[in-house]
């Protein structure tokens, strides 16, 4: 089963994503802060991680730098309030980005584009 | 005794004298002027001389001692008179051209005055003169303006409007201004072409005269072999004057005057007043050009202050960007994360509740007012970040300057010494100054990170094409190309750059501004960054 790990420091939110995610067919797992996510990495494997760019008193970004440090083929997906992520051009160097709306089908059909990118990116070249 | 010559009568009638001319009737009753204007040159006088000598009057023996010393001492003072009256009218040619001169900042009103006075009859009354100035480089001196007719139909003509004229000396150089100084200048263009000269080249004739700071009068040049017999050729004539110009021990320039036309020839008093006009024409020329250059300075400044003020008023406004940045992105959290639950939560629940139950309209109402109010809340964030573009013109060299003002601690610490170059003649280029700041200061930050014992930085900017060239060089340990290879795999490991997303991040920037960045090491040590900015970004 996929498995998927959410960053967020709203618990509804997180909550939301979970059980939408879920209902998808996604092993779902969360983390409220920065901290918990790597925790959570260092514990187990994940196939993509769904990540809040503002987390409370810390940056999504500096998580996002060092996932792709330490597990630089773990997909990542970033979620934002607000498309300022251009100023923050690190931001560039995540898998995907959605805008934060009440209508999750974006942030599925994300999920769904880049571990096909990653699977695709995986498979034997053929020849 | 019946004399011949009218010398012994007080008064007569006009047909005393055959002598007397037109004009000169007061003399039939001024006898002593009579007898010293007239008589003593008189053949009548000589012969009644010669009767008195027969008679034996003892004063005929002295007498024509006396008028032989008389008649030198009258062409002396004749001479003096003239040449007094020459330097009257010097004095006062040179007192009108000295006014203009001292007061006139205008270069091309100091040339006019100069020039007509050479080539004026009213002034020197020389048929032609050829003005050539030291380079702003000062390595040559060049032909810059010739004034005088190319041949005898044109000096007839211009004589001939001149003498028609009652135009004063000023008045014929503010007339020479107006309409003849342009067509001069080209007018003469081959001639000018071929006077260039290197001040280094000591035996030429321009050079002679500059370093003895007196002028030189070539005469019969085509025939002379210790004459330079070319500049003779280039001229058309083998009699010319060379004048130099000097301020202030400064070598401003030479004027070259000539007759090519009647070909009278050039006097030494020519030649001393010419001289004595040189000084005051050396000065003015010297400091027109000064305040020119003085006005283009202060033009240059202009620019660079209306730069700066454009600058500083768009620091402002991407301050104002930052701020309002923050505010809204404040604000989208806010508001955002709440409507996301609310609206989430409705359309998880809309989906387990079966059509037939009352409570689904409920539902429907609050996705569709979330769904309303998000929209409502991207359009706002939308225009609150279109007001401030991202992509603006920028001085590259203003940009390398705050970049290095940034890391001037971070170099000092490092023991680096930072080394600018940047060209002054480069073009605003339309760029995102945050990220072409970030990556020039990774560029150095990587540079920093080879040079661990210290060294040099070369930050150079120059025009390059259609482009702007940032060239960063350090001097420290040169990339291998596994390095070089981290531009374009982030997080690529070596040992002598550890991990990082720096340069990749930079590459993809760049890139996707149409720019580029590549890295040139030195086999000897020292690494070269090439950051090249597109100076026209039309479609990006």
């Amino acid at each position: 089963m996929t498995k998927l790990l959410v960053v967020d420091d709203e618990a509804n939110i997180r909550l939301l994503y979970a059980q939408e995610l879920s209902d998808e067919g996604y092993e779902v797992v969360t983390a409220a802060s920065a901290l918990e996510a790597v925790e959570r990495l260092e514990g187990s494997s994940f196939d993509l991680v769904v990540l809040d760019i503002k987390l409370r008193n810390e940056s999504g970004i500096e998580l996002l730098q060092r996932i792709v440090k330490e597990r630089h083929a773990l997909p990542v997906i970033l979620c934002t309030a607000f498309s300022c992520y251009k100023d923050d051009f690190s931001a560039w160097l995540a898998d995907g980005y959605v805008v934060k709306s009440s209508d999750m089908q974006e942030l599925k059909d994300e999920i769904r584009r880049v571990l096909a990118k990653k699977q695709k990116a995986a498979a034997p070249t053929a020849g | 005794m019946d004399w011949e010559c009218c010398w012994s009568r007080d008064e007569i009638t006009p047909d005393g004298c055959p002598y007397v001319g037109e004009g000169e009737e007061d003399l039939y009753s001024s006898h002593r002027r009579r007898i010293v204007e007239k008589c003593v040159e008189c053949p009548r006088f000589k012969n009644d001389l010669a009767r008195m000598k027969g008679a034996g009057n003892p004063l005929t023996e002295v007498l024509p001692y006396i008028l032989t010393e008389f008649q030198e001492q009258k062409a002396q003072m004749g001479a003096m008179l003239s040449f007094l009256n020459s330097k009257t009218r010097e004095i006062k040619f040179l007192r009108e051209v000295g006014l203009v001169l001292q007061t006139s900042m205008d270069l091309d009103e100091v040339l006019s005055v100069a020039m007509t006075a050479i080539t004026a009859g009213k002034g020197f009354g020389m048929n032609r003169a050829f003005l050539l100035m030291t380079d702003k480089e000062r390595r040559n001196i060049r032909g810059y303006l010739g004034v005088g007719p190319k041949d005898y139909e044109e000096a007839w003509r211009t004589w001939e409007d001149i003498g028609r004229s009652n135009f004063t000396l000023k008045e014929l150089a503010k007339n020479f201004q107006k309409t003849k100084l342009n067509s001069e200048k080209v007018k003469f263009h081959d001639i000018l072409g071929q006077l260039s000269v290197p001040l280094a080249d000591q035996g030429h004739i321009f050079n002679r005269a500059l370093r003895g700071k007196k002028p030189i009068l070539v005469e019969n040049a085509l025939n002379n072999p210790d004459l330079d017999r070319g500049l003779a050729r280039i001229l058309g004539v083998d009699c010319f004057l060379v004048m130099p110009l000097i301020s202030r021990n400064r070598r401003i320039g030479v004027i070259i005057a000539d007759n090519c036309i009647t070909h009278k020839p050039i006097t030494l008093q020519d030649m001393q007043s010419l001289e004595t006009f040189a000084f005051p024409v050396a000065f003015a020329l010297e400091r027109a050009s000064l305040y020119e250059r003085l006005q283009e300075e202060v033009d240059k400044q202009k620019s660079a202050n209306l730069k700066l003020r454009e600058q500083q008023e768009l620091i402002v406004k991407m301050e104002k960007m930052a701020l309002v940045g923050k505010i809204t992105s404040s604000i989208a959290h806010s508001i955002r994360n709440p409507l996301m639950v609310i609206g989430g939560f409705a359309r998880t629940l809309l989906r387990g509740t079966p059509e037939s139950d009352d409570k689904r309209s409920y539902l429907e109402s609050i996705v569709r007012e979330t769904r309303q109010l998000e929209d409502v809340l991207s359009e706002v964030l939308d225009y609150s970040e279109s007001l401030f573009p991202v992509m603006d013109l920028w001085d590259i060299n203003e940009l390398l300057g705050n970049a290095l003002a940034e890391l001037a601690a971070t170099l000092e610490q490092a023991g680096v010494a930072c080394l600018k170059e940047l060209s002054p003649e480069l073009p605003m280029v339309r760029i995102d100054y945050k990220q072409i700041s970030y990556c020039v200061k990774t560029v150095i930050s990587t540079g920093l990170s080879v040079m661990a014992q210290g060294g040099e930085l070369r930050v150079e900017s120059l025009l390059d094409g259609d482009g702007v060239l940032l060239r960063i060089s350090d001097s420290g340990t040169s990339l291998s190309k596994k390095a070089q290879e981290a531009l374009t795999a982030p997080f690529y490991q070596t040992q002598e750059m550890g991990a990082g997303v720096g340069l990749s991040l930079c590459k993809t920037i760049l890139e996707r501004q149409g720019d580029s960045l590549s890295i040139v090491s030195r086999p000897g040590g020292g690494n070269t960054y090439n950051i090249r900015l597109l100076t026209r970004k039309e479609n990006i």
